[in-house]
């Protein structure tokens, strides 16, 4: 079974709060299902290296898409509408409010 | 006139066009279903409140159509169900999670935008795990809801509100998508047939993203006609979406007049009454003329275990999106880790924070080769051995799930369920094409269940799994 530790520091690289409770039933929820999947692991090295997924990169030209243009998805209206907490910006529109980060050295 | 829901949407088009019924007759009986059903079954999260103004719209259209001598388009009017993780400007839109709750589409999926153009009424958003993560939707934040059929059990998922809305006749069609099986295993719980378009087939711009190299919209509907004609409609190159294909990029499949039944696959946990259903369908098909021959895929008994590595890494990629800071819910915390981990605690459910946490194990560093690096090479020996199969047969046949719906909470443990995923995921890990449909049912506890067949094929061949489809709907097997 993997560790409470585990559990734990997968929690915080997820950004995830979990309750005590929580992390007990993850402890044995992931471990049964890393028991299973583990077959994976049947898999000889010589094909992990034979077999590299066939991939093409698809691209598009290097070009911004314009306001109005048909290439844009969504208004920019709409998009900031979604915002969780904004603040009108003095020059009209608004601002997407977020925690401050940077601290003034002391 | 009240059993106009029940028509397909073949012979509805046909009804409307011979100006017999209109779109807002049908769009009206849906909403009087839902009105009825609805409460219960919990299939729809919203129903919109402009319903008959779209008819209405759809309706206008058609006569103006006549009016300059133009065709209109067979989904002009159709009343449809949306999964609701499928966006349509201006409208809520959650993925039935906590986290999206009041969130507002800002555009048009393309797979609306293609239904907008075709006509096509939108009645509402449909139930569905949160995030797609789920064969039951009963991971849905907004409560389970029912199979129509038997209201004590799961209706499958993800889409899963999608394919209860069909099957209860509170639409005539819909939308849902599919990472692991989540159109097909629905359809097959609630006597549908459902489609898993081959990956790139259809445009997934304005689709809420789970699994990105697994996930494909597609159609639900009562009838394979109804399953091709939404296909057809949604189906097509996006320039918003880089892993759409063109139709022609795959090489025609040449018709073998074959069908491959893995049957080293079907040896255990398969539901005995269902594996009898699915003999009689194969021994029908012999019948009209198919060969059915078995055929070896060595590396599938490992698809589950791939997918379940797969999925979740792309999981907590995806996921990683939802922080609060763009959009969605925002919660306050001590530090800027605090309203990170707050705002993501609360605002996702267990099955999407358990798939997170697992998808973080397998790509994180020491663990990775192990489990990610050999699931990927799993994926590429599975894909192979499928096509080369492929090469013989028109297509793969095997059951859709290994039993019929099961009982709301039934399955509680998260492994358990997965395991329902058993023959469905492959098609997603290799990006062929997958079509559900009915063969007949089966009798649990005084109920007769619907189960079903599942056809894979080549790349690219919706058009030979549309045949086949018709060929197994015309013998129906009870």
């Amino acid at each position: 079974m993997i560790s409470k530790e585990e559990v734990l520091n997968l929690a915080e690289l997820a950004r995830l709060k979990l309750s005590d409770a929580e992390v007990e039933s993850l402890q044995k929820d992931i471990s049964n299902i890393l028991d299973y999947v583990g077959q994976v692991s049947a898999v000889g090295v010589s094909d992990v290296e034979q077999l590299k997924p066939i991939l093409r990169n698809v691209m598009r030209e290097d070009k911004p898409y314009g306001a109005g243009s048909v290439m844009m998805l969504g208004s920019r209206e709409a998009l900031l509408e979604a915002l969780p907490k904004k603040e009108k910006a003095p020059m009209g529109g608004f601002f997407n409010v977020v925690r401050k980060i940077i601290q003034k050295d002391e | 006139m009240s059993e106009l829901n029940k028509l397909s949407i073949t012979e509805a088009s046909k009804k409307m066009q011979a100006g017999e019924i209109t779109a807002v007759d049908v769009s009206r009986v849906c909403l009087a279903e839902i009105e009825k059903r609805n409460k219960i079954l919990n299939a729809y999260l919203e129903v919109f409140s402009d319903v008959l103004e779209q008819a209405n719209v759809a309706d206008e259209k058609r006569a103006q159509n006549k009016k300059e001598g133009k065709e209109s388009h067979a989904l002009l009017g159709i009343p449809f169900a949306i999964k609701d993780n499928i966006l349509i400007e201006g409208r809520n839109v959650s993925a039935a999670s906590k986290i999206l709750e009041n969130y507002v589409a800002s555009y048009d999926a393309t797979v609306i935008k293609k239904l907008k153009e075709a006509g096509a009424v939108f009645l509402g958003r449909t139930n569905m795990d949160e995030f797609a993560m789920g064969g039951s939707t009963e991971n849905s934040a907004f409560g389970p809801a029912k199979n129509p059929l038997d209201e004590m059990r799961v209706p499958g998922g993800s889409s899963g509100g999608s394919a209860a809305a069909v099957a209860s006749y509170m639409a005539l069609g819909a939308l849902g998508t599919d990472t692991g099986g989540s159109i097909r295993e629905p359809a097959s719980f609630c006597g549908l047939v459902g489609l898993k378009p081959t990956y790139g087939a259809v445009s997934r711009s304005g689709l809420i993203a789970m699994g990105s190299s697994l996930d494909q919209a597609g159609p639900l509907a009562h009838t394979v006609e109804d399953a091709e004609l939404i296909f057809n409609a949604i189906r097509g190159r996006d320039s918003f979406d880089s892993t759409s294909i063109s139709e022609d990029l795959y090489p025609k499949h040449a018709a073998t007049k074959k069908i491959g039944v893995p049957r080293h696959l079907l040896k255990e946990g398969i539901d005995q009454d269902v594996l009898e259903q699915f003999e009689k369908s194969l021994e029908a098909l012999k019948k009209s003329g198919y060969e059915i021959i078995d055929v070896e895929l060595p590396s599938a008994p490992l698809a589950l275990a791939v997918y379940y590595v797969i999925m979740p890494a792309e999981v907590s990629a995806n996921l990683a999106r939802f922080d609060g800071v763009r959009y969605g819910l925002s919660l306050k915390g001590d530090s800027l880790f605090d309203d990170y981990a707050k705002t993501r605690g609360e605002g996702f459910g267990a099955e999407a924070r358990r798939r997170i946490m697992l998808g973080t194990y397998v790509l994180s560093s020491g663990y990775y080769d192990a489990y990610y690096g050999k699931a990927t090479a799993a994926r590429a020996m599975l894909a192979a051995e499928v096509s080369d199969v492929l090469k013989e047969v028109d297509c793969i046949a095997t059951p859709t799930t290994p039993s019929p719906a099961a009982k709301i909470g039934e399955k509680s443990d998260p492994l358990a369920m997965y395991l329902m995923d058993i023959f469905t995921v492959t098609a997603n890990l290799t990006g062929n094409p997958a079509l559900s449909l009915p063969m007949g049912a089966v009798p649990r506890e005084g109920k007769q269940l619907p189960i079903g067949i599942q056809l894979t094929a080549a790349h690219g061949d919706e058009a030979g799994l549309f045949k086949i489809g018709k060929e197994i709907e015309k013998i129906a097997v009870q």
